[in-house]
């Protein structure tokens, strides 16, 4: 199945507008639908920038129940997706900052802790490791912008949009993200040589 | 007579407006409430000589509000403000007239922490007119971690001269804090991170540090 | 080699493009949390908006629109959240924002959690921190760049250090305090923080 390219091209059947409709009129049980239909799309995005699967658990069920409270909110119910990752976007940041405050150790560091016990048996276990901590290693806001840009594959406007932040800006953290991952990438590469 | 008893009163007008206006502008509202009459009383004496001499009074207000806070005695948050701003003239001395408030404060933790003066001057002079209060804070921390003075000041001074941004220079702190939590010594620690941070802003950093604000 | 190089990255974009699965019950758990949760009337909403910590892209023009808007607030004596006097490290200008700093205390024995320091006048009343759950309290300020000493305040009255944070040196009134250091854009590079 190929990647759904920008977030208004999830499926619309049945209508996010309608489901929000129903839950504001008091079906708080239609809430569920929506978040079945997001909670696998936000999980690749919350598990990679915060590193930690847990902690991604805890940002995405924090992000639905704040936009379950806000939902009179969001002016464009038909938009709800877009809504509702800004405000996961939102939370993973909240995140990171509290654990750099709580904590001594870096994020690539918790990554590494957590997965010493447990040594990739294969080749493309041992590959999606050493990505997880290049992107461990990376600046939170450039690894923001790597994830948003070339996983979940968003636009630069609609990456704006989420952010706040100027497509310029969004543009050079890309590509400082891009050119970090490589030079981690290939030294891993060369000393596997 | 007359024109002579006029010219008296109103010189007794400007003698009681500048009796009841002198004390009254000298007054920080920020104590009120905080302090007793007399800590106050000696606070503000503090507050006024250090305004004479041209240095900020609000890191000694705070001082003053720290120590009311933490319910300190008078005398001891007397003696802490009178501390701080014999700390705060001599990093005006070692980092000039123009230094911030921020740098003051900086660096006056700088020296309490251990510094020597001349690292001050040598981090303001390997930035003239660039903002150095994070430096000087850095600074501060790591010789409370035990740092040594010299390797201390050489850390900061090369990631000044290398124009680190502040945020590095933060996380440079923070990784030498955490080196030295999983047993490194504190001058390998700062030794070895300065260079990688260093390397490592070489990368990303292109926006230059916006020149000081100058106190008013 | 050039050619691994540049697709080193793509590569690592499809692996991580890979969906990423949940823990199970999670939908459950979420429905169960949005249930317990009321959706708060707007005015309520708009208040949290107001005192949620947020990073925001001000433009020139923006920042002197939302300036004066402020200022008009002020003087129509609406603005609640306006520190009495004057109150150092709340950044007041554009040129200052430096950073939301998240400060957290785990005291799960704590009746009432408060932060005293140099950014709030050593008035530990005028910021509480917020009870997170287990056990966790928290509270976001924004500071502006500076170095800042401050202690946190359980029930009352007993000081408590950050153990996140460094110590302050020379403490001069026989209490443990803690300092953190806010840089210019610590978390942001090219817009407001």
């Amino acid at each position: 199945m190929a990647p759904a390219k920008g977030l208004g091209d999830v499926a619309t059947a049945p209508d996010d507008a309608q489901i929000v409709r129903r839950v504001l009129g008091g079906d708080v049980d239609a809430y569920g639908i929506l978040v079945a239909r997001y909670r696998d799309r936000f999980a690749r995005y919350a598990v990679q920038m915060l590193g930690d699967r847990e902690d991604a658990e805890e940002a995405m069920q924090d992000a639905f129940v704040r936009a379950y409270r806000s939902l009179a909110t969001c002016r464009d119910p038909g938009r709800f997706g877009p809504w509702l990752f800004r405000i996961l976007v939102n939370r993973c940041r909240t995140r990171v900052v509290l654990r750099q405050r709580r904590s001594r150790t870096f994020v690539r560091d918790e990554l590494a802790l957590e997965s010493a016990g447990v040594a990739p048996t294969d080749e493309r276990g041992a590959w999606r490791e050493e990505i997880e901590r290049a992107l461990a290693a990376l600046d939170p806001l450039y690894r923001e912008a790597f994830l948003l840009k070339h996983v979940e594959e968003l636009e630069y406007e609609e990456m704006a949009k989420l952010t706040g932040v100027r497509v310029s800006a969004l543009k050079m953290r890309v590509k400082r993200a891009c050119d970090r991952l490589r030079d981690l990438l290939q030294e891993v590469q060369s000393a596997a040589r | 007579m007359k024109q002579r008893r006029l010219i008296v009163r109103l010189g007794l007008v400007v003698a009681a407006v500048s009796v009841v206006a002198g004390p009254a502008a000298a007054q920080d509202p920020r104590l009120t409430g905080r302090l007793d009459a007399g800590t106050r009383a000696a606070v503000e004496a503090a507050l006024d000589s250090a305004r004479a001499q041209g240095l900020p009074a609000d890191p000694l207000v705070t001082k003053a509000l720290e120590g009311a806070s933490k319910g300190a005695t008078g005398a001891r948050i007397v003696s802490a403000v009178r501390r701080l701003a014999g700390e705060l003239a001599s990093a005006r001395t070692m980092l000039g007239y123009a230094s911030t408030t921020e740098e003051l404060v900086a660096g006056a933790a700088a020296l309490r922490a251990g510094a020597g003066p001349s690292a001050l001057q040598r981090v303001r002079a390997v930035r003239p007119g660039a903002p150095v209060a994070v430096h000087l804070a850095v600074l501060a921390d790591l010789l409370a971690d035990g740092v040594p003075p010299d390797t201390a000041a050489a850390a900061v001074i090369a990631l000044a001269r290398a124009t680190v941004r502040d945020a590095d220079l933060v996380a440079f702190r923070q990784s030498v804090d955490r080196d030295i939590a999983l047993g490194a010594s504190p001058g390998s620690a700062a030794t070895v991170r300065v260079n990688s941070t260093a390397r490592a802003d070489a990368f990303t950093n292109t926006t230059p540090n916006a020149p000081p604000r100058r106190r008013p | 080699m050039r050619h691994d190089s540049e697709d080193l990255v793509a590569r690592a974009a499809a692996e991580l493009r890979q969906p990423t699965g949940l823990s199970a019950g999670f939908d459950a758990r979420v429905m169960a949390a949005v249930r317990q949760a009321r959706r708060p009337s707007r005015w309520v909403l708009a208040w949290e908006w107001v005192r949620e910590p947020r990073l925001v892209a001000l433009s020139p023009l923006g920042g002197l629109a939302m300036a004066a808007s402020v200022a008009a607030l002020v003087t129509l004596g609406v603005w609640a959240a306006v520190p009495r006097g004057v109150t150092p490290g709340v950044a007041s200008s554009s040129a200052e924002l430096g950073e939301v700093v998240q400060f957290v205390l785990h005291a799960p024995a704590a009746r009432a959690v408060a932060i005293a320091g140099d950014f709030n006048g050593w008035d530990a009343e005028r910021t509480p921190l917020v009870a997170a759950g287990s056990g966790v309290w928290s509270v976001a300020l924004r500071l502006a760049p500076g170095r800042y000493t401050y202690t946190f305040v359980v029930d009352g009255t007993r000081f408590v250090a950050d153990p996140a944070a460094p110590r302050a040196v020379g403490d001069d009134f026989g209490t443990p305090s803690s300092v953190v250091t806010v840089g210019r854009g610590t978390m942001d590079q090219g817009r407001a923080s």
